[in-house]
């Protein structure tokens, strides 16, 4: 009897302890992936920002280049890309919040 | 002050003469390791970034099938490495593009793989990083750019165009709003591409540098030396990481094909 009370006590410590590690480790899972989906998250929204502006200023120049009105389109989608660049990266900051 | 003056005058003076150290971009000089071939006229001579791209698929290739080879319940090494990947893919490919995910998972994941060795491999040196030319992954980018875009009118028609207004905008906003979303649909590939190539570069480029630095300064080289084994645990972390961006950004592209309203 006493033998038996002693056995499961030990078994009951033993999956108390099983438990406790299992958390952690899924704990530590969690924290990893936040971090580097984290730091993806940067590299994707830096690259966005530079991606909308070149892609702005080359639509820009080539309407110049097609229309010659030389500088005119240039601004103007310059500054589309600006915004644009800016609102995607708002935009898919807001997504990856959630 | 001007003693930390001359030292960095020491160091540029050490960058501009090739006679201690090479050029940093040296690196990424394409050359024809087995003459020119021309079919034609037309150049199709093996360069070493093509040779570094074969090598890569023979490589997976071969990796992939002795790894899947044994199917034993408690994986092995081999094993256990391409579940973690396969199995990394296919929860990225699930949660971005739910049940459609599935089709598309063989796509996502030769993606993923061809990059990530492309990344991996180029650390070696003496070998040749096959994603620092922006050329080849944009190349990669235009690709899934232009399989989405054509998906997206296959699966809705004129429809998809609402992409570009989103529901619930007043109507009198759509003339600002269009070009803005027009603009930053056409900047997806590039942006994929520039990410891509950028990283790769900058990263090889500065481990470059410092170890001309290494050279330059004899027994005080140990300093440079050191920070290059550290650039080097993070750009094997960049290496991983920016394949993992590509193949998830693939994801959501797809699934903007899929479902354009929102």
């Amino acid at each position: 009897m006493n033998k038996k009370g002693e056995v499961e006590k030990s078994l009951n410590e033993l999956s108390e302890k099983i438990d406790s590690i299992k958390k952690k480790e899924e704990f530590n899972k969690n924290k990893s992936k936040r971090n580097y989906t984290g730091l993806a998250h940067a590299f994707k929204i830096v690259s966005e920002l530079f991606a909308n502006v070149l892609v702005g200023g080359c639509i820009g120049w080539t309407l110049d280049y097609f229309l010659n009105t030389k500088p005119i389109f240039l601004i103007i989608f310059l500054i589309i890309g600006i915004i644009s660049g800016i609102y995607t990266s708002y935009k898919s900051s807001k997504k990856w919040q959630e | 002050m001007t003693y930390l003056n001359n030292i960095f005058l020491v160091f540029i003076i050490f960058i501009e003469n090739k006679a201690f150290a090479a050029s940093p971009l040296e690196q990424f000089e394409i050359t024809r390791p087995f003459g020119l071939m021309e079919i034609s006229g037309i150049d199709v001579s093996i360069t070493n970034s093509s040779l570094m791209m074969i090598a890569i698929l023979i490589l997976l290739n071969i990796f992939l099938v002795l790894a899947t080879k044994k199917k034993a319940i408690i994986p092995g090494k081999l094993q256990s490495i391409a579940e973690i990947s396969y199995e990394m893919i296919h929860n990225t490919t699930k949660d971005n593009l739910g049940k459609d995910g599935a089709k598309f998972f063989p796509l996502v994941y030769s993606l993923f793989m061809f990059i990530l060795l492309c990344n991996m491999l180029g650390l070696i040196p003496y070998s040749f990083t096959v994603t620092s030319h922006i050329i080849i992954t944009f190349a990669i980018a235009f690709g899934i750019f232009i399989f989405a875009t054509i998906l997206g009118f296959v699966l809705h028609g004129f429809k998809y165009l609402r992409l570009f207004l989103p529901a619930g905008v007043p109507i009198f906003l759509a003339p600002l709003l269009i070009p803005i979303e027009i603009v930053s649909y056409i900047s997806r590939p590039i942006s994929l591409a520039v990410r891509l190539a950028a990283n790769m570069m900058a990263g090889h480029t500065m481990i470059k540098v410092f170890a001309g630095f290494v050279v330059a300064l004899g027994i005080f080289g140990i300093a440079p030396f050191i920070f290059i084994v550290l650039l080097y645990i993070l750009e094997t972390l960049i290496a991983f990481l920016q394949a993992y961006v590509f193949a998830v950004l693939t994801c959501l592209y797809l699934s903007d094909s899929f479902h354009p309203g929102h």
